[in-house]
């Protein structure tokens, strides 16, 4: 999945590649990664049940994996990690949403059947990243890096993200994309958390995603007769623009749209499976439920 | 009808990872149904046999299995069913391994998954692959409807039950499971489906799964299950493990998975689960095969995503 770029991009916009096998780069200031590792092995799993108090967790958490933004000079960090996203979804604790099939079966009369799902197993989250002071003190001799929540703070704004001036085909220095966490709804649909990043000349731009597509008991029926369940879209977009004399400013437009199946068919807009499977297609078709743009000002000491 | 000698040729072009031919695959079905159809719903086994999990079309890792395993027929194999969709070569995957039933049929024995059905092969890729392989859909339609002859189930040595998923409110003991009439497609609820679908869950009891198709159950019936049967062990498929396999509800349940870096990027091991002569237990962890790049994961141009 790496992207070729070109070298004469790189030293003309300033920025210097990470090394020792790190994945990312040095640029104005921002010391930007991404780090793609395994799932999480079993021992983690059951570590991070008993830390969420949870007894399940997506099929597929990439753990370890994790896009960072580090404003060097301040130590402001934005970050994204599943850890903290699962944390999100404990939290908002939606009540699980039902496949047809497993509502059918609530009004069976076997003592057995009765039992009733107490999770949200498509694991939505409002999550919308991290982030931390990060005071680097080992220039202050100890050695250790301490970490602090203070300080950050996001504060709703008027101003939009420029998606104008985004559309414009400057050279990508850096582009990469990391699963966060992944289930399948066991073939009802799919759950998904990914971060796509891309660093221009002129800033940095990221889109953080959940996404569900869920379908009942089997998918393909409900796609193709539209019987089944949910579409969930919650976006999170972050745009820092490089230069300027004064600090620098990071805005964030978070915007929820969530939809039917059966909503969708009412409006006559066509149904075929390859269309709900690929959210950008879809996205547009669904209603904005909640939208809030905010900013942070990075400070540029300590 | 073709001789041992022609099967012995399709193995070796199939082991090169390419797809046989549409008459061939026609042929090759007719002989595995006229084979399966034949064999029982709880499949009896010998010892010793390796016992492998979810394979999902990632052929390369297939070949890779029967390189740390031992090549069939010097060893001896149980398949716990879901050889297609999701990874790229699922034609070639179940094409090897129902040649190897047809040419080896006392040393092979392939289980029914829940992908081994005509509705999710539409969804997960198997489909997809036969129109892009062959121009049209008759290899899809020759091996779904093969799949409706796959055993459900397996016992080792009266030992060690094999099956894809788990087990089923509806099914107390074996010859239950034997009663079940299982030549159609996997049905959308009951046993059957519960066989191919279910998963050992932390909590007691049973449990309504979130798949929406099968249920989750406890140590307690996995305990009784065993108890009631005269098993040592109920070893199963269907979910992805780190490790490649798992011990669960106090070694009652063992998860064999054996498809490495499943989905070309979870980065787990795969198992494959050896039980000897004296039905002694072994388990094999291997990583994905050294391979040429995938097609999905090849260098691609950046994205102006918005």
């Amino acid at each position: 999945m790496e992207v070729e770029v070109d070298e004469k991009d790189l030293k003309a916009a300033g920025a210097v590649p990470l090394t020792d096998g790190r994945c990312g780069l040095l640029i104005h200031g921002w010391e930007i990664e991404s780090r793609k590792r395994a799932i999480l092995n079993t021992s983690t799993v059951q570590e991070w049940e008993q830390k969420l108090e949870t007894t399940h967790l997506p099929e597929m958490v990439f753990g370890e994996s994790c896009l960072v933004l580090k404003h060097v000079k301040s130590g402001t960090k934005i970050h994204f990690n599943a850890f903290d996203a699962l944390g999100g979804w404990k939290q908002e604790g939606l009540p699980p949403v039902e496949v047809p099939a497993a509502a059918k079966w609530k009004f069976r009369s076997k003592p057995f059947e009765q039992v009733i799902l107490d999770y949200d197993y498509t694991f939505t989250t409002p999550y919308c990243g991290s982030e931390t002071i990060e005071i680097d003190v080992e220039k202050h001799g100890s050695g250790k890096i301490l970490e602090a929540n203070s300080n950050l703070h996001w504060e709703d704004c008027e101003e939009k993200i420029d998606v104008v001036a985004l559309a414009s085909k400057e050279p990508i220095l850096f582009y990469d994309e990391v699963v966060l966490y992944e289930d399948e709804l066991a073939d009802n649909g799919v759950s998904l958390l990914t971060v796509k990043v891309r660093v221009m000349p002129s800033g940095w731009f990221l889109l953080l995603r959940f996404w569900i597509s869920f379908a009942g008991s089997n998918k393909l029926i409900a796609w193709l007769r539209v019987d089944g369940v949910l579409m969930r879209l919650r976006d999170t977009r972050m745009h820092c623009a490089f230069g300027g004399s004064g600090n620098p400013i990071i805005l964030r437009e978070s915007c929820w749209r969530e939809a039917t199946f059966q909503a969708l068919s009412a409006k006559a807009y066509p149904i075929d499976s390859a269309a709900y499977g690929d959210p950008s297609i879809i996205s547009q078709r669904l209603p904005v439920i909640m939208h809030r743009t905010q900013k942070l000002k990075v400070s540029g000491n300590l | 009808m073709p001789s041992q000698a022609d099967l012995d040729r399709q193995i070796e072009h199939l082991l090169q990872c390419k797809p046989l031919s549409e008459a061939e695959v026609k042929t090759l079905c007719e002989q595995a149904r006229a084979i399966l159809v034949e064999e029982w719903n709880v499949q009896p086994v010998k010892c010793p046999v390796t016992v492998c999990g979810d394979i999902h079309g990632q052929f390369h890792d297939l070949v890779e299995l029967f390189r740390i395993g031992g090549n069939a027929p010097d060893t001896n194999y149980l398949f716990m069913g879901d050889y297609v969709d999701r990874g790229y070569y699922s034609v070639e995957t179940v094409s090897l391994l129902v040649a190897l039933k047809v040419r080896y049929r006392d040393r092979i024995t392939i289980l029914r998954g829940n992908h081994e059905s005509r509705q999710i092969t539409q969804v997960y890729g198997f489909y997809d692959e036969c129109l892009r392989k062959y121009g049209n859909a008759n290899v899809w339609k020759h091996f779904t409807d093969l799949f409706d002859y796959l055993p459900l189930t397996a016992l080792i040595e009266s030992q060690v039950f094999c099956l894809h998923g788990g087990l089923s409110p509806s099914l107390d003991t074996l010859d239950n499971i034997r009663a079940l009439d299982r030549i159609q497609e996997v049905p959308h609820e009951g046993p059957m489906c519960d066989l191919l679908w279910s998963d050992p869950d932390d909590r007691c009891g049973w449990g309504i799964s979130p798949r929406g198709a099968g249920y989750t159950f406890g140590q307690d019936i996995a305990a009784q299950f065993n108890h009631t049967n005269g098993l040592s062990l109920i070893s199963r498929a269907h979910q992805l493990v780190m490790e490649g396999y798992n011990w669960c509800q106090e070694k009652n349940v063992v998860t064999v998975f054996s498809a490495p870096n499943y989905c070309y990027r979870c980065g787990n091991m795969a198992a494959i689960l050896e039980i000897g002569e004296n039905m002694e237990q072994n388990f094999l962890q291997f990583d994905p095969a050294p391979r040429q790049i995938e097609p999905d994961t090849t260098r691609r141009t950046p994205d102006y995503f918005l």
